[in-house]
């Protein structure tokens, strides 16, 4: 059961939020465009617009760590996953497909509230930063009384 | 701060969730969305504690917050760099925001698990536009509050105060009403709901723009939205009615094995309304009814509604309470009509009407029709009375004076809303047995009128 609450994240269409904070305590938060994990979420890499991920990645440079919440728009079930920078690069022709079809299932998902899919794809995804972080903590969020619960 | 607060109000309105991120002292950040921010003034703005959660949590240990909104209508996004200042558990912004949340709670059979618990207020030290968050920009349509716009409002206040002047009984007024509020603001699919003190719940009295009336749909005080502005006496309006209940619905499923829950109610009107409005009608202090509108526009409703409507909605309830009173006068100084009636001419042509049979069940206080429901209270009370009597002795005309005498329908002593129940009951007997009908007959009178055999049995 854990586990399946931790995988869904990955699933298409999540809606995909992160924050870092800068050596200061100050946070910092931007959207996401895709998640992806090889190795059954021990890593998770977010990919994340250039043009407006800056300061989101500045903060990584110094403090490494990264917060990420996957949200299913239709339904609000919601995981976090925190954990530790390991790496902070540009996303590969290869993965522009990839990132491509994750921004097509979140606008299929927009498109249920009636935001064209026009108007949604016109969210910029590329180029992208690929930031890959190491798993340390992952927790339920769907709105309710387990909001918060540590589940790995 | 190159932009103002006030430019992104739509961006407060909810349609969008916003993220907020916060972190601990440990300098582990943490992100979620919220379903609103809310709009304090040009320099703060207020977050929604329902759960005692890790954002609170954060918040304690650090007040440095991050926040981003996103406009409903051109999808840019905003940033805001916050700072925490204080939770006010009481107060006019906890209550604003309070009520949404119950409205939707008591919506979605969550009240007293949804609920606020603080209204946390942040300084905003900075808002910036994010540069680059779409790749070709949607016209604005700028504020949909033209100087035309206002013209026509402005003499739509000066029309609904003519009409409600003008109105020679409740039901007119009712009508004339909602006939304005679609002529001068557009509002398509409205209803009024009327309260009754003797049975503590308001009676949906009239209604426009829906395929079945609804006339006679009761909610009780405190269910629902509708019964949440009641309680209230405020004035609601939700820009996100269908993100709100999702959320809420998201609580429920799953706080669902934790507790027994109530049952949801259904949202009186358009199934898949994205917006209402809900206006209490108070005179004084007193709850005299409530004004619905719905829309399937999620941003139907902007702030200059909510203002504007508010007069009107004094407006009416004074027309409203007017004609209640007047209602008292004009039964008072008539005469009970008993021996001027005409026997019934029931027998006549007995044998090619349709037959109908109306079950009183006194348990429930109310009357079916074929085994359909009809109405219940004091309405079916006083159909009962004038149907048996008519039955007994062939009268058909009454005055509203008898029956105010008549302790045995349980009329409240004064602002009895004789006229609106009789108004509800000739309603549902067109709905529902039209071969029966309550017609006026004068100021004061009226007459109960029958095309069909009707079987009366009591259990």
């Amino acid at each position: 059961m854990s586990a399946a609450v931790a995988h869904r994240c990955l699933e298409p269409g999540q809606s995909i939020i992160v924050a870092t904070v800068d050596a200061n305590g100050q946070p910092a938060t931007c959207r996401g465009i895709a998640l992806d994990s090889r190795d059954d979420l021990q890593t998770l890499t977010v990919f994340l617009p250039v043009a407006t991920s800056h300061e989101t990645i500045s903060n990584l440079a110094v403090t490494k760590r990264l917060a990420v919440a996957a949200t299913h728009p239709i339904t609000n079930a919601a995981t976090q996953l925190k954990g530790t920078t390991i790496e902070a690069r540009l996303a590969t022709e290869e993965e522009r497909v990839f990132v491509r079809g994750r921004l097509d299932a979140f606008a299929q998902m927009l498109l249920a509230f009636g935001v064209p899919p026009r108007l949604a794809h016109s969210l910029r995804h590329w180029p992208s930063f690929a930031v890959t972080m190491r798993v340390e903590q992952i927790f339920e969020q769907t709105p309710g009384p387990n909001a918060g619960k540590r589940i790995q | 701060m190159s932009l103002r607060l006030s430019d992104l109000r739509r961006a407060f309105q909810g349609l969008v969730p916003s993220i907020v991120a916060t972190s601990d002292v440990q300098g582990t950040p943490n992100v979620t969305y919220v379903s609103q921010v809310y709009f304090v003034d040009e320099t703060h703005v207020a977050l929604s504690c329902q759960f005692f959660n890790k954002t609170r949590r954060n918040l304690d240990e650090n007040p440095a917050a991050a926040a981003e909104v996103i406009d409903p209508v051109t999808l840019q996004a905003y940033r805001l760099r916050l700072k925490f200042l204080r939770s006010e558990k009481s107060g006019p912004l906890f209550e604003t925001m309070s009520l949404r949340i119950d409205a939707i709670a008591s919506h979605t059979g969550m009240t007293g698990v949804f609920r606020l618990i603080a209204a946390d207020v942040f300084e905003v030290l900075s808002v910036q536009m994010v540069d680059g968050f779409l790749t070709e920009t949607v016209d604005d349509p700028g504020e949909n509050m033209s100087v035309d716009g206002a013209r026509t409002e402005m003499r739509g206040l000066q029309v609904v105060s003519e009409r409600i002047n003008r109105a020679s009984d409740l039901e007119s007024l009712l009508a004339s009403v909602l006939e304005s509020l679609e002529e001068f603001f557009k509002f398509s699919h409205t209803s009024i709901l009327l309260w009754d003190d003797a049975n503590r719940r308001l009676t949906t009295m009239a209604s426009r723009g829906y395929g079945k009336s609804g006339i006679g749909a009761e909610v009780a005080l405190g269910e629902g939205l509708i019964g949440t502005v009641a309680r209230e006496h405020r004035l609601l309006r939700l820009s996100s009615l269908d993100a709100d209940l999702r959320y809420g619905r998201a609580i429920r499923r799953e706080a669902a094995s934790a507790r027994k829950l109530e049952e949801e109610i259904p949202l009186p009107g358009l199934p898949d309304a994205q917006s209402v409005l809900m206006i209490p009608l108070i005179v004084g202090d007193r709850l005299v009814g409530v004004i619905a509108a719905e829309d399937r526009d999620p941003m139907r409703f902007n702030e200059w509604h909510e203002a504007y409507l508010e007069i009107i909605g004094n407006q009416i309830a004074l027309g409203i309470d007017r004609m209640i009173d007047r209602g008292d006068e004009s039964a008072d100084a008539g005469q009970p009509e008993a021996s001027t009636s005409r026997p019934a001419p029931e027998s006549v042509n007995a044998r090619c009407r349709a037959k109908r049979r109306l079950t009183y069940y006194r348990n429930d206080d109310a009357i079916f029709v074929d085994d359909e429901y009809l109405i219940r209270n004091i309405p079916a009370r006083i159909l009962w009375k004038v149907r048996g009597e008519s039955q007994r002795t062939g009268r058909t005309e009454f005055s509203n004076r008898e029956m105010r005498v008549d302790s045995s329908l349980g009329l409240p002593p004064v602002k009895d809303n004789l006229e609106s129940r009789l108004i509800l009951l000739r309603h549902r007997l067109q709905e529902k047995c039209p071969d029966l009908k309550i017609v006026s007959t004068g100021r004061g009178k009226f007459a109960l009128r029958s095309d069909a055999s009707l079987e009366l049995m009591e259990r």
